[in-house]
């Protein structure tokens, strides 16, 4: 489903060149559970913005669902984030004056789907995340970790191939932060492709796979010992 | 999508309600200023227009050319065709002129019981009365059975009236005309009410005699000096002038030996003048249009950095730059729209309070409100284009990350 090759990434900042990423190469299938890991500074952060479409490469290719991204402009870029990938990020970023049906909603407007139908799928991905009695709350009324609930019902309203997710538990207590990964560990059990990009072992652990960076490269990609 | 846009702009708006009313105020004041100079200039004028009209803006004076400049001779050649004759020529031949009066005037002394006044002995017929809507207050004009038989009648003027008759009825008695060291005495018949001046001058300080009677006793010649000719309508008053002058050249032979002079150039000129009056001013009120544009693209800009962080949300979410770009320049065209709209609401108030006051008419013109409504949707887009570029090429990974 995912397949990156010889992927790497340099920023120039004036006259210095930084290679954050250097020919990082993996592959990732339907229904897996990968975790990225990495100290700061690792070049995860790189690799989650080239997978999650937000930038180009340097050089390297990267397949999404068979379709070279690497090669695509702006606009196509955000066409395939509207159609295939979900985010979950650690700041939650809903927006704070629309309500949570609302925030739920903006991915399908993208996409051109119609209002009834809109409305229809954002009540059910929020129902899946157990927030339907809060539709017409806005985010500054709930707790982090609900708000965090409405950006996973976000990411799923589009049916994504892939949920890319940035530190998800980052703001979130140890207690929230396991509810969260509970139900990342449901929707992954009904078949949902899942990145977890995370520096925490406790958070790394709940998934299958683990492919940790340093120096933009890659140190280790193991099944996760249980 | 550009509906689900244009709901997103104005619950963006609403979330920010002093920001946005100020950010309008600009456009809401150009606008009011704009359309209120217009409507208050149009209705002026047409104040102006029909006060004239009601002088009868129809009226065309004809009059022989004078050599030697203004104050010179009446030209020899036009004057010997000033006769009655070509004022029954004009009305038969010219179709758009209804009715024409000849004009005599000289000035001398009038004197009762003792008193004397100097005012105009004006001889005419009674078309003069029609065509200047002027009517005897008192008694009665003088009419056809006079001008054929040229008796000795006089009508005054309200002030010759006034002045020498304080508090008698002038009807009835004799009044003496001094001039040229001749002595003439006419039986008075009527009085004239008071009339306002117009195209004929001020027409309260004369007396009317039949033009007959002019002709034997004060001029002792067939000449006219000039005459007052109604057309048939204001529309028609242009090409009445045009027909008189073609019937003129026919007598006089040389153009320049004549003059016209129709009310209706008068009217050309004022529309002309208070038209120009009008533009200057919506130039100036157009100014504040401008600075109020500048004031939507100020807020927009902040709105724009304000908002980094939802540009990258919703970039990530999968938002286009052209979704990004109309969603910024809708909310600015919504605010310089809905300016538009209550500046033309504003200033449509303040042209009727000014009516109300001026005592005019109040006037709406369709046109002066599409063109506002027109200029502020171009100073939105005009305003609005740059920060919505500007939004719209944010890179959203440095937008998300942006606090």
């Amino acid at each position: 489903m995912l397949q990156v090759e010889e992927l790497s990434k340099v920023y120039v900042s004036g006259k210095i060149k930084v290679q954050a990423l250097k020919g990082v190469s993996f592959a990732v299938t339907k229904g897996e559970f990968v975790a990225i890991m990495g100290p700061s500074g690792s070049g995860k952060s790189t690799l989650l913005h080239l997978l999650g479409c937000f930038d180009h490469p340097t050089s390297g290719r990267y397949k999404l669902n068979g379709i070279n991204v690497a090669g695509l402009n702006d606009d196509q870029l955000a066409e395939i984030r509207n159609k295939y990938i979900g985010f979950v990020f650690q700041q939650f970023n809903l927006l704070s004056r629309a309500t949570i049906l609302q925030n739920v909603e903006i991915p399908l407007i993208y996409a051109g789907i119609n209002k009834k139908r809109r409305l229809e799928i954002a009540r059910e991905m929020l129902e899946k995340v157990g927030l339907e009695h809060r539709l017409d709350h806005l985010p500054t009324e709930i707790s982090g970790g609900q708000r965090q609930r409405v950006a996973i019902a976000r990411a799923l309203a589009i049916n994504p191939s892939l949920i890319l997710a940035d530190e998800p538990t980052g703001n979130l207590d140890s207690q929230t932060s396991a509810e969260i990964m509970d139900l990342f560990h449901e929707l992954n059990n009904q078949g949902q492709t899942i990145i977890l990009v995370t520096h925490e072992e406790d958070i790394a652990r709940h998934a299958k796979r683990r492919i940790y960076l340093v120096d933009g490269e890659i140190r280790y990609d193991e099944v996760t010992p249980s | 999508m550009i509906w689900e846009t244009i709901k997103m702009a104005v619950h963006s708006l609403k979330s920010n309600k002093l920001r946005t009313l100020l950010s309008m105020l600009g456009i809401i004041i150009g606008v009011g200023a704009v359309i209120a100079v217009i409507s208050i200039g149009a209705g002026s004028q047409q104040e102006v227009t029909s006060s004239i009209a009601e002088m009868g803006s129809n009226l065309i004076n004809i009059r022989p050319g004078t050599s030697r400049g203004r104050f010179g001779r009446f030209s020899k050649a036009a004057q010997n065709v000033f006769t009655m004759e070509l004022a029954e020529a004009i009305v038969d031949y010219c179709p758009s002129v209804i009715r024409i009066a000849p004009r005599n005037e000289t000035s001398g002394h009038f004197v009762f019981a003792g008193n004397n006044y100097l005012a105009t002995l004006t001889g005419t017929t009674t078309d003069f009365l029609v065509i200047n809507k002027y009517r005897p207050e008192h008694g009665k004009f003088f009419n056809n059975y006079d001008l054929t038989h040229a008796n000795n009648v006089i009508v005054l003027g309200s002030d010759l009236a006034k002045e020498l008759f304080a508090g008698l009825d002038p009807v009835g008695r004799k009044i003496t005309f001094l001039y040229n060291q001749h002595s003439l005495v006419f039986n008075i018949i009527g009085v004239m009410e008071e009339k306002e001046r117009g195209i004929s001058g001020d027409l309260n300080g004369s007396a009317y005699i039949p033009i007959t009677t002019y002709l034997q006793v004060i001029s002792n010649s067939r000449y006219i000096n000039s005459f007052l000719a109604q057309a048939a309508s204001s529309e028609v008053a242009g090409a009445a002038v045009e027909e008189i002058k073609y019937l003129l050249t026919k007598y006089v032979k040389d153009g320049e030996e004549f003059n016209l002079f129709s009310q209706d150039q008068l009217l050309q000129t004022i529309t002309e003048i208070s038209g120009t009056m009008t533009l200057m001013l919506s130039g100036i009120a157009a100014i504040s249009l401008l600075v109020g544009g500048i004031g939507i693209m100020n807020i927009m800009l902040v709105s724009v950095t304000e908002r980094t962080r939802e540009v990258g949300i919703r970039k990530a979410l999968g938002a286009k730059k052209k979704h990004i770009l109309t969603q910024f320049l809708i909310e600015a065209l919504t605010m310089s729209c809905t300016g538009g709209i209550l500046g033309i609401i504003f200033g449509e108030i303040c042209a009727y309070v000014t009516a109300l006051l001026g005592n005019w008419p109040f006037v709406i013109s369709p046109l002066s409100i599409l063109l506002a409504f027109s200029f502020s949707l171009t100073v939105g887009v005009f305003f609005g284009i740059y920060p919505a570029v500007k939004a719209a090429k944010l890179d959203p990974v440095i937008a998300l990350s942006y606090e």
